[in-house]
């Protein structure tokens, strides 16, 4: 674990210092986001925009929306079978799902981390530099610090310096998921999608990603699906909560926890609902 | 006796009427204890434990049956024949005109030579070039219809490979004879045999192109009948890729192709392996397709792989009336080396197949040939 | 945190943004139209051999084809292939006898009560004997019983041959349909009191049923398939089969395809081709009967 990660947030006066949002520019906006499969409306009239350098928490009762809207700020559900959507998602500016919009570019400017570690079947090494390799973003001479340098960025390099060519199956799950966010880094993208991604780690895990989102922000946006409110408090600056596929209240996180506007909002952060 | 508790008596007809055959209809009490002892022993499920457990061993016994019976039967010929049986070219039977002699206690013909090399060779040979042709085919074929092809493509894959499985190997020995062999040596073998380079390394591509009948043509029909044993692993093993790291390669901003690449194709590596190591099996020891296309030529080598040659197995088939008319028995005896000989390598491979996916903890492989 | 030379070598934001709009370079997008090209070319280079197969046989013996060619019997001018069909039915209906017993009892064996290092030996040693080539097995019989038993060119030698040769799917395909079957259903039979046997028979193998019957279809598949086995112990007559266990060859169809191909006569080569469509239609029946019993099967289940 890096030294600059040592101290984690863990009492509210480590809580991220407020920042105004109003005042900074959007990284990623969904305009009137309507999408469903089938005949089922999964997410309906989503307006929500993410400000740069900031990390956003999206919240709510299972089957509310919020991993769903996740995964179509990258596009992922285009494979799932009788999707559609409406209205639109712009990344900076751009919409991303205008015609002509390539799907491998724009998800190496808006990675993923998924629910659970999935490592490539491959060597710890080349896990890292996967994507790097397939986009040609560096020549060979270069791999190797780049390994170094994303591993190091996500705090892995000292477990796993010695077998950076062995396979990543035998690391724990909390060093899978470094990988995976070390690999997702290393794209080198603009926006980080996670999809609860400590929710099968154990506590240290937990409490060593959660002080890396907070490092990586303000270079990266960040936008963190979770069940846990505690985390979301810890590691947000703004937070959404969606009910029933409809996104309720989004506000600065101290606000949205302390004073929310909408009663269905109070009921879920006081633990009443959910 | 309460009637509930009778019907179970009657319902064990085989024990019962076993117990009735052996007693003679003597007093009622005898009878009856008898018939007890019977319905405790099914109830208890020992029966069918036995019974089944039985059953259950005779694969076994089977398998070690075989290599009994060969080696028993070979050894005279293993002891005549000795290292040269993999090291000599020359196979005669020897003359069936002339006395018997006796070597070493085993009576044979005269002039008895079983030099099994070119069997040995042809039958590495042919299955090697099949399996070079069947194992990219194979994973190219299940890797398009997991990945890319509608799901109902899927099932007509599947109903092509059952197809292709059943098809019995006479029947692609009669296709490779009268069209696929021909089509071989009239368009295939002189385009190639032409353009080969004139290299000696390259002269086993070069020269004669031959009528049909030969090493490539079986290599080639052994290819077709291999395909069904690796596609249809491997594409169990494609759909067994668990979904979340192909995500994650799609979400880094890999293409399906990249995403294929680099996490199906090595998540299902040593399954495909193994698969390939079985059909090698297979193909190793198929008999009838390869005796019908390889031209049956026994005691040299072919000069190029165009030309004919033989297997172990085809030797086997194509030999069987020579063998029966060898008076001093010796040739079954030769036979029954060869068989030995083709018995260990398919077994070796079959093993390897299986302690392979085994390691890695992946399906299962399929039984012989796949269907 | 990160230094800055390993930041400039691409890290998080630090490059101007992408265009989204951006293609992949054409080397990367070649190789994706290259690599699905040539599996799509391996799909077709596999179809196509089934294609000529079929095509061969059928177009070949088609046109001349006579319905009394299936119950003809051979005479030296050609005549049909009566005894043929007959004798290769009645050696698969000993193999459905001989090997589904063994199979399907083995097959109870190890999913009922094999574990550990004896269930993996018996699973092994069943798995590699239906590795062993079809020719082996032949040339043993041939040796044990043919020669060795004295029985001669038999049913009896051919039968237990193609038996030792097919039992290993049954037991594999009823070991499967019987692991399927839950342990509720073998809970509820205990709980009711049933022997093991009733149990096994009334409760747990009718459930599995569809498996068993699957095997059994490949078992008979293999069965009409093999030719290379019944060479040795099967021999061969044009007489019709005598049914006798001993000394009596019986004829078979896979033996038709083999000797009469190369015949110079046109009649036998035609009597080649159309053994081998009996024998092809013979085994599309088969597979189409396994996947209908699989279908119904699973629409049995989906309705529970």
């Amino acid at each position: 674990m890096s030294p600059a990660l040592a101290s984690t947030p863990t009492t509210p006066a480590q809580w991220p210092e407020a920042v105004d949002l109003t005042t900074r520019p959007v990284a990623l906006r969904t305009c009137d986001l309507t999408l469903g499969f089938g005949s089922r409306t999964v997410l309906q009239g989503v307006n929500l925009g993410f400000p740069k350098g900031t990390v956003t928490a999206l919240i709510g009762p299972t089957g509310s929306g919020k991993t769903t809207l996740l995964r179509s700020l990258n596009r992922m559900n285009d494979k799932v079978p009788k999707h559609w959507h409406q209205g639109d998602v712009l990344l900076d500016g751009q919409s991303i799902f205008a015609p002509g919009v390539q799907l491998m570019a724009l998800r190496r400017r808006v990675g993923m981390v998924f629910q659970r570690p999935n490592p490539f079947p491959m060597s710890i090494a080349d896990n890292v530099l996967a994507g790097v390799k397939a986009h040609r973003i560096a020549s060979r001479q270069h791999h190797k610090a780049i390994v170094k340098a994303r591993l190091s960025e996500v705090g892995l390099l000292d477990a796993v310096s010695d077998r950076l060519g062995s396979s990543p199956f035998t690391l724990s799950g909390g060093q899978q998921q470094l990988l995976c966010l070390a690999r997702a880094l290393a794209v080198g993208p603009d926006v980080l999608l996670l999809d609860e991604p400590t929710s099968s780690l154990d506590p240290i895990s937990t409490e060593h990603i959660e002080s890396l989102l907070r490092a990586l922000v303000p270079a990266l946006t960040i936008v963190i699906v979770t069940h846990n409110l505690a985390q979301a408090r810890r590691v947000a600056d703004q937070t959404a909560f969606f009910y029933q596929g409809r996104l309720v209240e989004a506000a600065p996180t101290a606000r949205l926890f302390e004073e929310p506007s909408e009663p269905e909002t109070a009921r879920y952060v006081s633990g009443r609902m959910g | 006796m309460p009637k509930a508790q009778r019907i179970p008596m009657a319902r064990q007809p085989s024990a019962v009427a076993t117990a009735k055959g052996q007693v003679q209809p003597g007093p009622k009490w005898a009878g009856r204890a008898v018939a007890t002892a019977a319905r405790n022993l099914a109830r208890s499920g020992w029966l069918l434990r036995g019974a089944t457990g039985a059953a259950a061993l005779v694969p076994v016994v089977a398998l070690a049956g075989i290599l009994a019976v060969l080696a028993e039967r070979a050894w005279p010929a293993i002891v005549y024949n000795g290292l040269g049986f993999f090291t000599h070219v020359a196979w005669d039977p020897g003359s069936s005109y002339g006395n018997p002699v006796r070597t070493g206690g085993a009576l044979h013909q005269a002039g008895a030579t079983f030099g099994a090399l070119p069997l040995i060779l042809g039958t590495l040979g042919s299955s090697a070039i099949a399996i070079v042709v069947a194992v990219p085919v194979s994973v190219g074929a299940a890797l398009v219809v997991v990945e890319k092809l509608p799901p109902r493509m899927a099932n007509v894959l599947g109903l092509f490979l059952e197809v292709l499985a059943g098809i019995p190997s006479v029947v692609f020995g009669l296709w490779g004879a009268l069209s696929f062999g021909p089509l071989i040596a009239r368009d295939l073998a002189p385009l190639v045999a032409r353009h080969v380079p004139d290299l000696p390394v390259l002269n086993f591509f070069r020269g004669s192109t031959g009528n049909g009948e030969g090493l490539l043509t079986a290599g080639l029909v052994l290819a077709v009948m291999v395909v069904p044993i690796v596609a249809s692993t491997t594409r169990d093993l494609l759909r067994q890729v668990p979904a979340l790291p192909k995500e994650g390669a799609r979400a880094l901003g890999l293409s399906d192709w990249e995403v294929s690449r680099l996490v199906s194709l090595p998540w299902a590596r040593s399954g495909i392996i193994g698969a390939s190591l079985l059909g090698l099996a297979r193909a190793l020891g198929e008999t009838m397709a390869v005796a019908m296309v390889s031209g049956a030529f026994l005691g040299a080598n072919p000069s190029n792989i165009y030309l004919p040659f033989t297997t172990i197995a085809a030797t086997i088939v194509s030999q069987l009336d020579s063998a029966f008319t060898d008076g001093t028995g010796f040739y079954v005896r030769a036979l029954a080396e060869a068989a030995l000989v083709l018995a260990v390598i398919t077994l070796v491979a079959n093993v390897a197949a299986r302690l392979l996916v085994r390691k890695a903890g992946g399906v299962a492989l399929p039984v012989g040939r796949g269907i | 945190m990160a230094s800055p030379a390993a930041t400039s070598l691409s890290g998080a934001g630090a490059r101007e943004p992408l265009d989204l709009y951006g293609r992949p370079p054409w080397r990367r997008r070649a190789a994706d139209r290259a690599g699905w090209a040539a599996c799509l070319l391996a799909l077709a280079l596999m179809g196509a051999p089934l294609v000529s197969v079929l095509w061969g046989v059928v177009g070949r013996a088609l046109p001349g084809w006579r319905w009394d060619v299936l119950w003809q019997p051979a005479t030296s001018q050609g005549g049909g292939l009566g005894s043929e069909i007959l004798g290769t039915l009645v050696i698969v209906a000993g193999v459905v006898v001989v090997a589904g017993t063994v199979g399907i009892g083995s097959g109870i064996f190890l999913s009922e009560y094999a574990s550990g290092m004896a269930g993996s030996v018996l699973r092994a040693g069943s798995e590699v004997l239906a590795g062993i080539p079809s020719i082996v097995l032949g040339y043993v019989g041939y040796l044990a019983l043919v020669i060795g038993l004295h029985w001669q060119f038999s049913l009896g030698a051919a039968l237990l041959t193609l038996s030792v040769l097919t039992a290993p799917y049954i037991a594999k395909s009823t070991e499967a349909a019987l692991r399927q079957v839950p342990t509720s259903y073998r809970e509820g039979a205990d709980a009711l009191g049933m022997a093991p046997l009733h149990a096994m028979r009334r409760i747990t193998l009718k459930a599995a049923l569809p498996g068993v019957v699957t095997g059994l279809l490949i078992a008979v598949a293999i069965a009409i398939g093999e030719t290379a086995p019944l060479l040795y112990t099967a021999g061969f007559t044009d007489n019709l089969p005598s049914l006798r266990w001993a000394h009596n060859p019986v004829g078979y169809l896979t033996y038709a395809v083999w000797t009469f191909y190369n015949q110079p006569s046109n009649v036998f080569q035609d009597l080649s081709f159309d053994a081998a469509l009996v024998l092809v239609v013979m085994v599309l029946v088969l597979i189409a009967v396994s996947r209908a019993v699989v279908a119904r099967a699973g629409r049995h289940a989906e309705r529970n």
